[in-house]
């Protein structure tokens, strides 16, 4: 009964304040159940794509103690094995082919025996191109060495047996040739094996007639496998599934077989980015719901004086503190129920923006447990503000402390004890040493079924977070408490003759001020770290498809006669092609390493791709390639070649390059001049760059292999324009950096950062406008009578708000900028520690100025909501308040 | 105009609510305050005094009848400077000290720094404050913040003060120390006073009674109950 009485209470005169709880539950509830639907959704998206992404999901190499029936029968039979079928692998010398009089022959090359159904069981195997599906099917880039069309005959070198001819029927492309040519029974760590130049298909029955006498040591057998996909939504789970499956399999193989497992290698990716996942929870997502959770704290206490007031005038009515408990816990349970309804709701409207779906799982049961578990976290701070404050005061409290509203504060224990100081000192440390030592925060091993995530380092960033929030605290207090003087002067301008008056108000209104400091500093500082983080990611993955792709177009081909001879001229008549500029791409061997070698002009490539400072040591593109381009047989050298061969700039550098004239390998020397990190379609660990036209010389060929293009249309509508250019049949590949930007990214960022990030910045917002607006018009509000008591005094809308705006100044602010210069910090750890996240790792980090203008915008829209709204209010006090006085 | 009442109502009346369950607080009073004037109203609590004295005050609006300030301007020139009011409830700032509450009316009235200061110290003194400048509301007892209130009512020497039951927290003795006080100030500052008050002793200090019931205000001179 009393309990009602008292809702009806809160409900018909403080409905102000539980409508700023029940937000501040809300947006918790929002925020966790949205970051449930990311976290599960993202998990079972990457395990589904991981299996999408794999044409063949085992591939068993029949061992030569069995017969390759005998391994299909027990592949069949082993469990969650849907499709099985036997490949015919052959070694060849070469394959020739005569074209207007002259043979053209190449190098090895591999002849598959295939089933007829094949392409059907394995549909992203092969790709079809030109002429017949079945039949003598070339590969691409084969029919582009030997010059063969559909109809050619094609003459096969076969070890220790006669040539064999067979004519054409199909060109092919092998999308997945990697996986197809792997090495199966190698060992962790074993580098990958570059698959065949030269491959023909054939059916089954024609790869047996062909190879049946073919000794042994050049033909093997595996068996392809399809698995039934009924795996776990988690990449880890998935991934010690199959891993288990496939070791069934060996065992029942009894050492017939040897699996290679694919799907497992494909989900022990996934698993690495499900972890790195999980981190982007704990630092963009958690940060958010602690400060909602904050925020609700903030709104609550901004009515606790009263609250205070009104218990200790209970207990002088005789009410026992388990009734006035009982009391305070009616109201949580008020502001949790309608917190937490309104928070699912506002999930799944935020899941199916940021996500693309409404669920909070990727299953029911995932569903109902994040909507449980949100909900309890609703109703858990809930409790949490307003119980557990009642309840200590209560208990520790006089009836008359109770109504004591300013008071002296005593210094907090944390402030006695230097804790933000020994969070900021213990953070950077563990900061320090997690960089200085180069670790990687996840690690997960080739062929190791568990993640190890350095859990320890991610107390670098919380330890930030707390003893950044506790420093703004104790400088937001001192400031208030000892530079009344300085905040008089900085509000003379509008307080003008109340400036003093203002300044000692705020002073002696210190802990709520400071706390209202913090919470803007938090939100600020979640913000602006959210904000540089996916800023940062962008331009990274950009940097990343740039140097993946070379240029906003790339033609590349590894034909050796390289690109047709005039092709530059031609593609800058193309539409929408700015420039265009040739390299050079040949392999050098230093002492026995093979490296990527590319000639450039190195006055010219500018034109046509960007020469990013980050490119080379020392940061200045431009001083470099003018160093290259006045030393004719300068070279650039990676970092790791520069420490291998302990170089020095002036050294001379024996490369061994191909010469045209014989096809052998000759020294040719070069002065070493500069260090290359990144170069446009480089690999990332080592390899040359030099001048084009030296290269040239010393090996006799001119031939390009790689055209870089530069764009003022659309890339992909370039590509196609400059692909109809060349034609079906010429062997190159065009890309462009739109569609490369979408294949660089990982699993993990093409599902969901872009979700994940937008509902972030999103809520940053929404927080931002709480911590400020709505605090702020609590605050006021419950100092709504003493407001209208400095009306009734005289005070006109003005000086009300000097008041008013001065506080606000403060808290907005300060609040600001506290919170930019933990939020840069914070990033700045973030991004280190998350570098697995990013390829490659920025050197700097890159400012969301836009949402950052947005942020302000929405924190001074909030401000100026909240405190004109509150002097209209007081300036023409209400009826109800005047009776009140 | 010197000559000028400082407040003339006719048929004043103040009603809160509608239908069924209005409450006329105040109903149909007619009265002037003139320069000099000592008046006390006195009635049983819920009688309407309060209601009058925001009406006299220009805080509240009549719902009939009319009220004017020939001598101070027109409503929204009686604060600061022209009208004080001590208000019946706890009614200092809570984060402003005894002598910052007292100065904040000089302040809003763009008084000068020197003068604020001087003003404020002088009320101190003059309402038995003395010692408690520094003091934070919330150190007060009931008393002493009554008494600030009433002190703050008259920063800026206003020519009419309105005080709400000035005396209800205080001792008998302190009672008359504070009438005293405001007496003596008024009449320094050629302030006139309108005090509610329920206790006739403190009335009957006054040249003029008048008295309140259920609203109904009677400007009929009460009998001293010496």
């Amino acid at each position: 009964m009393l309990g009602l009485i008292w809702l009806r209470g809160l409900i018909g005169r403080r409905a102000g304040r539980l409508v700023g709880q029940s937000i501040g539950v809300a947006l918790a509830v929002v925020l966790l159940a949205s970051l449930g639907t990311f976290f599960t959704s993202s998990r079972a998206v990457m395990t589904r794509q991981a299996i999408a992404a794999i044409p063949v999901d085992w591939q068993v190499q029949v061992n030569a103690s069995t017969t390759p029936a005998r391994v299909l029968k027990t592949v069949q039979a082993a469990p969650g094995v849907s499709t099985a079928l036997e490949v015919g692998y052959a070694d060849v010398s070469a394959f020739s082919t005569r074209v207007a009089g002259t043979v053209r022959t190449t190098g090895g090359g591999k002849v598959l025996g295939l089933p007829a159904d094949y392409a059907t069981s394995f549909p992203g195997e092969i790709r079809y191109l030109v002429g017949a599906r079945s039949g003598v099917l070339l590969a691409q880039q084969t029919a582009a060495n030997l010059g063969a069309a559909v109809g050619s005959t094609v003459t096969i070198v076969r070890p220790g047996q006669p040539k064999a001819t067979v004519t054409v029927d199909g060109i092919v492309d092998l999308p997945a040739a990697d996986s197809l040519f792997q090495s199966i029974g190698l060992g962790p760590g074993a580098g990958p094996i570059a698959p065949p130049d030269n491959v023909m298909l054939l059916s089954t029955d024609a790869w047996r007639a062909l190879f049946a006498a073919t000794p042994s040591g050049a033909i093997s057998t595996q068996v392809h496998v399809g698995l039934d996909h009924s795996l776990p939504a988690d990449p880890g789970a998935a991934f010690v599934a199959v891993t288990g499956q496939a070791k069934n399999l060996e065992a029942a193989l009894v050492g017939g077989g040897s699996v290679g497992d694919n799907l497992s290698a494909r989900l022990g990716a996934a698993r690495s980015d499900a972890v790195y996942a999980q981190l982007l929870f704990l630092f963009l997502g958690l940060p958010g719901v602690i400060i909602a959770g904050i925020l609700t704290a903030a709104i609550a206490s901004s009515g606790r004086e009263r609250r205070r007031r009104e218990q200790a005038l209970l207990r002088v009515r005789g009410a026992s503190p388990r009734q006035i408990v009982r009391l305070a816990a009616y109201e949580a349970l008020l502001t949790g129920t309608i917190g937490s309804a309104l928070g699912l709701i506002g999930a799944s409207i935020a899941g199916w923006w940021a996500f693309g779906t409404a669920r909070f799982g990727a299953t029911g049961g995932q569903t109902l447990a994040w909507a449980a578990f949100s909900v309890a976290v609703g109703f858990g701070l809930s409790y949490l503000t307003v119980v557990l404050p009642a309840w200590r005061d209560s208990r520790s409290l006089t009836v008359r402390s109770a109504q004591v509203a300013i008071g002296t504060p005593r210094r907090p224990l944390w402030e006695r004890l230097y804790l933000d100081i020994i969070s900021l000192c213990t953070g950077g440390l563990i900061y320090w040493q997690a960089v200085r030592a180069g670790y990687q925060v996840v690690l997960a091993p080739e062929g190791v079924p568990t993640i190890s995530v350095n859990y320890f380092t991610l107390l670098a960033p919380l330890l930030f977070w707390v003893g950044a929030a506790l420093l703004t605290w104790r400088i937001g207090g001192w400031l208030l408490r000892h530079g009344r003087g300085a905040i008089a002067a900085v509000s003379r301008p509008f307080a003008h003759g109340l400036s003093g008056v203002v300044a000692a108000s705020m002073s002696r209104q210190r802990q709520a001020l400071a706390r209202g400091l913090v919470l803007m500093a938090l939100t600020a500082s979640f913000a602006l770290s959210v904000g540089i983080f996916n800023t940062t990611y962008a331009n990274q993955s950009r940097v990343d498809a740039q140097l993946t792709n070379g240029a906003d177009v790339a033609i590349t081909t590894t034909a050796s006669a390289g690109l047709p001879a005039g092709l530059a001229d031609a593609v800058r008549q193309v539409p929408g092609v700015v420039a265009a500029q040739p390299m050079l791409h040949r392999f050098a061997y230093v002492g026995n390493d093979l490296q990527d070698l590319y000639g450039i002009d190195p006055g010219t490539i500018g034109l046509a791709t960007t020469m990013s400072n980050a490119f080379f040591a020392g940061g200045n593109a431009q001083q470099v390639l003018r160093t290259l381009a006045t030393t004719p047989n300068g070279v650039l050298v990676s970092e790791e070649t520069v420490l291998d061969f302990q170089l020095h700039p002036g050294d001379t550098v024996r490369l061994r390059l191909q010469f045209t004239s014989d096809h052998a390998y000759h020294m040719v020397p070069f002065v070493y001049v500069g260090v290359a990190r990144e170069f446009p379609t480089a690999p990332h660990d080592s390899f040359f760059v030099t001048n084009g036209a030296y290269v040239a010389r010393a090996t006799g060929s001119v031939s390009a292999q790689t055209l870089l293009i530069r764009t003022d249309a659309s890339p992909p509508a370039v590509a196609a324009s400059v692909r109809s250019l060349l034609g079906p049949a010429s062997g190159a590949t065009v890309q462009d950096i739109v569609t490369q930007e979408r294949i660089t990214l990982s699993g993990l960022t093409a599902i969901d950062l872009a979700g994940l990030t937008r509902l972030e910045l999103a809520f940053a917002l929404v927080l931002a406008a709480g911590a400020s607006g709505l605090v702020l018009a609590l605050g006021l509000a419950e100092r709504r009578r003493t407001f209208a008591i400095a009306a009734a005094l005289g005070a006109k809308r003005r000086q009300l708000g000097a008041f008013v705006w001065s506080e606000a100044a403060f808290v907005a602010i300060g609040g600001v900028m506290f919170g930019a210069l933990a939020g840069w910090g914070i990033a700045q750890a973030i991004v280190k520690i998350l570098t697995g996240v990013f390829d490659p790792p920025p050197e700097h980090l890159s400012a969301p100025w836009a949402y950052l203008g947005v942020f302000a915008l929405a924190t001074v829209v909030a401000v100026a909501v909240a405190g004109i709204g509150m002097l209209r209010a007081t300036s023409r006090p209400g009826a109800e308040i005047i009776r009140d006085l | 105009m010197t000559g000028d009442p400082l407040v003339v109502a006719d048929s004043l009346t103040r009603s809160f609510g509608a239908g069924a369950t209005i409450v006329t607080a105040v109903a149909d009073a007619s009265f002037t305050v003139a320069v000099a004037d000592r008046i006390a109203l006195v009635g049983p609590s819920g009688s309407g005094k309060s209601t009058l004295l925001h009406l006299v005050a220009g805080l509240d609006r009549p719902t009939g009848g009319e009220i004017s300030w020939p001598a101070l301007g027109d409503r929204e020139d009686l604060r600061p400077g022209q009208v004080g009011v001590a208000f019946q409830g706890p009614s200092l700032l809570p984060p402003l000290t005894v002598l910052e509450n007292i100065e904040l009316p000089l302040i809003l009235a763009r008084r000068l720094e020197e003068v604020v200061h001087a003003a404020a110290v002088d009320l101190i003194d003059a309402f038995g404050l003395s010692g408690l400048g520094d003091k934070l509301p919330e150190e007060l007892s009931g008393g002493q913040s009554q008494r600030a209130a009433v002190a703050r009512a008259f920063a800026g020497a206003p020519r009419l003060v309105l005080a709400d039951e000035p005396t209800g927290q205080q001792d008998h003795a302190t009672a008359e120390r504070l009438i005293d006080a405001m007496l003596a100030i008024a009449k320094v500052d050629g302030t006139s006073l309108l005090i509610a008050t329920h206790d006739r002793s403190i009335a009957e200090r006054f040249e003029t009674r008048w008295s309140m019931e259920s609203g109904s205000l009677r400007t009929k001179e009460l009998p001293c109950s010496a």
